[in-house]
C-alpha cells in the first residue's frame, strides 16, 4: 500500500469519522439510533452544491452545516423530546421513516441526477506529501476531520456544556436530579450531531458523487462503525471509523476481489466477539 | 392435568390444585378444541381462498394479489420473530434472498426439477438461519439490528462479485429455467408468471405459515418465547434456557421468509441481487410495522398494502416518500399498525354499542 | 446440622472496589437468615454473588453440599435454589395466572394454590400483572422463587417499596413459608426490625465484610453492632 493509498483510506476514514461521532453522541444521550444520519449527510451534500453553485465552496462549508444543525433542532422538538417515553426501537423506526422521506424530497426538489460539485480552486490540485502528488482536497477533508475530532473531545472534556453531555449520557435520571436541564442538553446535542453529519455531507461533495443513493450506502457503515466502536462510545466510534477506512483501503490494494465484503465482515466479528462493541457504553 | 376448557376459578373447590390454575386465558397452551377450532378455520379460509381468482378477474389487481401474499409471508417472518422474541432483523433478507438464489441455481444450473429444488432452497435458507441465529440471538437490542443488516448486506455484496458472476450473475441476476417437462403444483414454466395459474401455490403456503405461527404462537412454546421478550433475566432465573427458544424462533422464522423467496424466485423466473437489498429489507420490515405484527394477519395486510402502493406509485417514483410516512404513521399515531387499529376501533364501537343497548332499556 | 446453603470466603470486586469481601453463610432447611448492614455494606452484591447473577472473585457457593460456583443461573433454579429481586422482577405483560402457571409447570410444582393463598394473590390472578399495585407485584416476584419446592430461597429486599403493614405482612408470609415448606431462607432485608423479628439467625454486613453473625439475641447484644450499625441508624 503507497502513501497515496493510505491516505486515501485517511480521508474516507476521517469522513465516516465525522458522521459517526455525531450519531454515537445521539445514541448515548437519547438511546436512539438516529437512522436519518445518512439522509442528514445527503442533505449537506445537496445544500453543498446548491451553495456552492450561488456563491462558492467556502460558503457551503458554512452554511450547510448551520442548515443542518436546524434541522437537527427541529427533529429533536419535533420526534425525540416527544417521543422520549417510547421505546428506543421505536423511535428508532421513526427516524428510519424521517430518513426515507427527507431522501425522496431532496430527490424531488434536485432531481435524480448525479450533481458536480466543484472542489474550490485553491484546492483543485496536488500537493506534495512526503515525495507524494496528493491531491489537495481531500488533504482538507483529512485536516478539518482531525481539527472535528480534538476540539469535540476538548469540548466535552472542558467546558460546562460537555461536563452536562457527559453526565446526562451516563445516567439520565441522575442528570436530571442533579439539576441538569436533559431536554437542552439534548437539543444541543442533536442539533451538534446534525450539523457534523451536513458538515460531513459538504466535504463529500467534491470528493464522491452527490445522488440519491449516497445517503442509504453511508449509513450502512455509520451503523456498523458505531455500533462496532461500541455504541454511543464517541471515542470508540472515532477509531473505528478511521479503522474501517483504513482497513476497507488495504482491502482494495491486496484483495480487491472481496474488499467490498471486508467492512461487514469485520464488523461481524467485532460483534460475534463483543456484543456490546469495542468500547461499551462510555462518552468519549 | 385437566382437558376442561370453561373454568370459574372462583367455582372450583381448592382441593383440586392442578384444575384451578391449569387452563390460563391468554397464551393458554393448546386444548384440543381450540386447536381443532382453528384448524378447522384454516380449511375453511383455505378452499375459500382458491377461488379468489374466480372473483378477481382483472390479471394486474390478481398480480397485486399474488405478490402481496408472497411479501406477506416475508413480513410474516419478521413480524414473527419481533413480536415473539421482540428482536428486530434488518437482514431477513439473507434467508429469503439466499432461497431465492438457491432456487435459480438448482433449477437453471443442476438442472433439478422445480419441487427439489424449492425443498433445496427452503432448507438451504433454513440451515442458514440456524447457523447465523446461533451467533446472534444473543446480541441485544440495537446491535441485533446492525448485525442482521451487515449479514445481509455483506450476502449481497457477495452475490454482486465479478468473481462469482459464473454462478450467480452478478448484478446481472439470473433466470429461472426449468425443463419443459417438469411441473411445480401442476404449473410448467411456461403458466407460472400468470398471476391466477400461482395462486393456489401461494395461498397453500400462507395459510400453512399462518397455522404454523398461530399454533407456535398458542403453545407453552409461545409462552416461554413471550417470557423471555418480557424479562430474560426473570426467566433465566425461574429455571428456563433462554438461548434455545430465541434459536429455534430466529430459524423458525429464517424458514418462512426462506419459502417466500423460493415462491418469488418462482413467480418472477428471475433472481436479482434486489431480493438482497438493504432497501427490500427495510421495505420488508416496514411491511411488518405498518400491517401490525402483533396480529397473526397484520404483516400479510402490510405486504399486500406494499405491493398495493408499489404498483400506483412506481409511476411517480413516490413509493420511498410514502413507505417513510406510512412508517412514521405506524410507530407514532397507530401502535399495534393497521390491523391493530381495525381491531381496537372495533372493539371501541361494540362497547359504545353495548352502553347504549344497556342505557336504552 | 445438614446445610441446604453454604457459602466460604465469598468475595466480589468491581475493579479497584471491593463489594463482598470473604463472607461465609451457612444456612440449614427451615431457617430464615437474615442479612442486614446500611446502605452501601455489600448486601444486595452478596445477594447476586450468591444467586450466580454476578462472577465470584473469590470463594465457593455450595447447594446440597454440591460445588456450584461456576453454574448458570438456569442450572441453579432447576437444581433447588432460587431468588427474587430488590427491584421487582416479573413477566409484566402476562397475567398473573400465566406466568405462575408456567413457572409453576417448569420447576414441577405440585401445590400452586398453596403459594397463591400463602401470599394471597387469588383476587389478581387474571389481572396482567403489570397493571396491579407494587405491592402486589413484589408477591408474585416471591411466589416465583417459592414454586417447585425449592431448598435454598434468596429474597432481595422483599419489604422495599412497601407500606409499614405490607411489609410486616410480607415478613410473616415468609416465615410461615419457610417454616412450612423447610426452605432454607436468605432474607436481604434493609428493614432491621422485621428481620429481628422473624429470622432465626442474621449476619450483619458493614463495608462488604461480615460484622456479626448469630442469633438475633446475639447480634443484638454484640458491641460492634450496636455501635456501627444500630446505634447509627435506628
Amino acid at each position: 500500500m503507497d502513501l497515496a493509498q493510505l491516505l486515501n483510506g485517511l480521508a474516507y476514514g476521517a469522513l465516516l469519522m465525522i458522521l459517526s461521532s455525531g450519531l454515537a453522541m445521539i445514541y448515548g444521550l437519547r438511546g436512539v439510533m438516529n437512522f436519518a444520519h445518512g439522509a442528514l449527510y445527503m442533505l449537506g451534500a445537496y445544500l453543498a452544491y446548491e451553495v456552492t453553485q450561488r456563491t462558492s465552496f467556502w460558503a457551503a462549508l458554512v452554511l450547510a452545516p448551520l442548515l443542518l444543525a436546524a434541522v437537527g433542532a427541529a427533529l429533536e422538538l419535533g420526534v425525540f423530546r416527544r417521543l422520549q417515553h417510547r421505546s428506543h426501537i421505536e423511535v428508532g423506526l421513526v427516524m428510519f421513516g424521517a430518513a426515507l422521506i427527507i431522501e425522496r424530497t431532496i430527490v424531488l426538489i434536485w432531481g435524480d441526477d448525479t450533481l458536480p460539485v466543484k472542489a474550490p480552486s485553491a484546492l483543485d490540485g496536488t500537493a506534495n506529501v512526503l515525495g507524494t502528488d496528493y491531491p489537495a482536497y481531500r488533504l482538507l477533508i483529512i485536516g478539518v476531520a482531525a481539527v472535528m475530532a480534538v476540539a469535540l473531545v476538548l469540548w466535552l472534556k472542558r467546558s460546562r456544556t460537555g461536563l452536562h453531555i457527559r453526565a446526562a449520557s451516563h445516567d439520565t435520571e441522575t442528570a436530571k436530579i442533579l439539576g441538569i436541564d436533559v431536554d437542552r442538553v439534548s437539543l444541543v446535542v442533536v442539533a451538534l450531531g446534525a450539523a457534523l453529519a451536513g458538515l460531513a455531507g459538504v466535504l463529500a461533495a467534491p470528493y464522491f458523487s452527490v445522488q440519491p443513493g449516497m445517503g442509504q450506502s453511508i449509513l450502512i457503515m455509520v451503523l456498523i462503525v458505531v455500533v462496532a466502536g461500541g455504541v454511543g462510545s464517541i471515542g470508540g466510534a472515532m477509531v473505528a471509523a478511521l479503522a474501517l477506512g483504513l482497513i476497507q483501503t488495504a482491502g482494495n490494494v491486496w484483495i480487491p476481489s472481496v474488499a467490498v465484503l471486508v467492512p461487514y465482515l469485520v464488523a461481524i466479528a467485532v460483534l460475534l466477539w463483543r456484543p456490546s462493541g469495542l468500547a461499551g457504553k462510555r462518552v468519549a | 392435568m385437566s382437558t376442561t376448557a370453561e373454568q370459574v376459578p372462583s367455582e372450583v373447590p381448592a382441593t383440586d390444585p392442578a384444575a384451578l390454575l391449569a387452563p390460563a386465558p391468554v397464551g393458554s397452551g393448546l386444548d384440543r378444541r381450540t386447536v381443532l377450532r382453528g384448524l378447522g378455520l384454516a380449511v375453511v379460509v383455505l378452499v375459500v381462498g382458491l377461488f379468489v381468482p374466480d372473483v378477481i378477474s382483472d390479471p394486474t389487481n390478481m398480480g397485486i394479489a399474488t405478490d402481496g401474499v408472497v411479501l406477506g409471508i416475508l413480513a410474516l417472518s419478521i413480524g414473527f420473530l419481533a413480536h415473539r422474541s421482540g428482536l428486530i432483523s434488518l437482514g431477513h433478507t439473507a434467508f429469503y434472498g439466499a432461497s431465492a438464489y438457491g432456487l435459480a441455481i438448482a433449477t437453471t444450473s443442476w438442472d433439478w426439477s422445480p419441487m427439489q429444488a424449492i425443498v433445496f432452497a427452503v432448507l438451504g435458507g433454513t440451515v442458514l438461519g440456524l447457523v447465523i441465529g446461533a451467533f446472534v440471538v444473543r446480541t441485544p437490542g440495537v446491535s441485533f439490528l446492525v448485525l442482521t443488516l451487515a449479514i445481509g448486506q455483506a450476502l449481497h455484496q457477495l452475490v454482486v462479485q465479478d468473481s462469482v458472476r459464473e454462478t450467480t450473475g452478478a448484478y446481472d441476476g439470473l433466470a429461472v429455467t426449468w425443463g419443459a417437462d417438469d411441473k411445480v403444483a401442476g404449473i410448467a414454466q411456461a403458466d407460472i408468471g400468470n398471476a391466477a395459474t400461482f395462486w393456489p401455490l401461494a395461498w397453500v403456503s400462507l395459510v400453512v405459515v399462518l397455522v404454523v405461527l398461530w399454533l407456535v404462537g398458542r403453545s407453552r412454546f409461545g409462552r416461554v418465547l413471550e417470557a423471555i421478550r418480557e424479562n430474560e433475566e426473570r426467566a433465566r432465573f425461574s429455571g428456563f434456557n433462554t438461548y434455545v427458544p430465541r434459536l429455534i424462533a430466529f430459524t423458525l422464522s429464517s424458514a418462512i421468509a426462506s419459502l417466500a423467496g423460493a415462491l418469488f424466485a418462482l413467480k418472477a423466473s428471475f433472481v436479482s441481487p434486489d431480493t438482497l437489498s438493504f432497501v427490500t429489507a427495510g421495505d420488508s420490515l416496514i411491511a411488518a410495522i405498518v400491517g401490525g405484527f402483533a396480529t397473526l394477519v397484520g404483516p400479510l395486510v402490510g405486504g399486500v398494502v406494499y405491493i398495493y402502493a408499489q404498483s400506483e406509485l412506481s409511476d411517480s417514483g413516490n413509493l420511498q416518500l410514502f413507505t417513510g410516512i406510512a412508517l412514521v404513521v405506524a410507530v407514532v399515531f397507530l401502535r399495534g399498525g393497521i390491523v391493530g387499529a381495525v381491531t381496537d376501533g372495533g372493539r371501541k364501537l361494540r362497547t359504545i354499542v353495548q352502553t347504549r343497548k344497556g342505557a336504552g332499556r | 446440622m445438614s446445610t441446604a446453603l453454604q457459602a466460604t470466603g465469598v468475595t466480589l470486586r468491581y475493579g479497584a472496589v471491593t463489594a463482598v469481601s470473604d463472607v461465609d453463610i451457612s444456612v440449614a432447611p427451615g431457617i430464615l437468615h437474615g442479612v442486614i448492614g446500611p446502605n452501601g455494606a455489600g448486601k444486595s452484591s452478596f445477594m447476586d454473588a450468591l444467586s450466580g447473577r454476578r462472577k465470584l472473585s473469590a470463594g465457593t457457593v455450595k447447594l446440597g453440599g454440591q460445588d456450584i460456583t461456576r453454574r448458570s443461573v438456569t442450572w441453579r433454579r432447576r437444581n433447588g435454589m432460587a431468588r427474587s429481586f430488590q427491584k421487582t422482577s416479573v413477566f409484566g405483560a402476562m397475567t398473573v395466572r400465566t406466568q405462575l402457571d408456567m413457572v409453576a409447570r417448569k420447576t414441577g410444582e405440585d401445590d400452586l394454590d398453596g403459594i397463591v393463598d400463602a401470599l394471597s394473590l387469588r383476587p389478581y390472578l387474571d389481572e396482567v400483572c403489570s397493571s396491579i399495585a407494587y405491592g402486589h407485584q413484589r408477591r408474585v416476584d416471591i411466589a416465583m422463587a417459592l414454586l417447585g419446592r425449592p431448598t435454598v430461597v434468596l429474597l432481595d429486599e422483599p419489604g422495599a417499596g412497601l407500606s409499614v403493614e405490607e411489609s410486616a405482612q410480607m415478613f410473616d408470609h415468609i416465615r410461615a413459608l419457610c417454616t412450612d415448606r423447610d426452605v432454607a431462607v436468605v432474607l436481604v432485608e434493609h428493614d432491621v426490625e422485621g428481620v429481628f423479628r422473624v429470622c432465626d439467625e442474621i449476619t450483619v454486613l458493614n463495608l462488604g465484610a461480615v460484622l456479626a453473625s448469630g442469633t438475633p439475641a446475639e447480634v443484638r447484644a454484640h458491641p460492634d453492632v450496636i455501635e456501627a450499625y444500630l446505634g447509627s441508624e435506628a
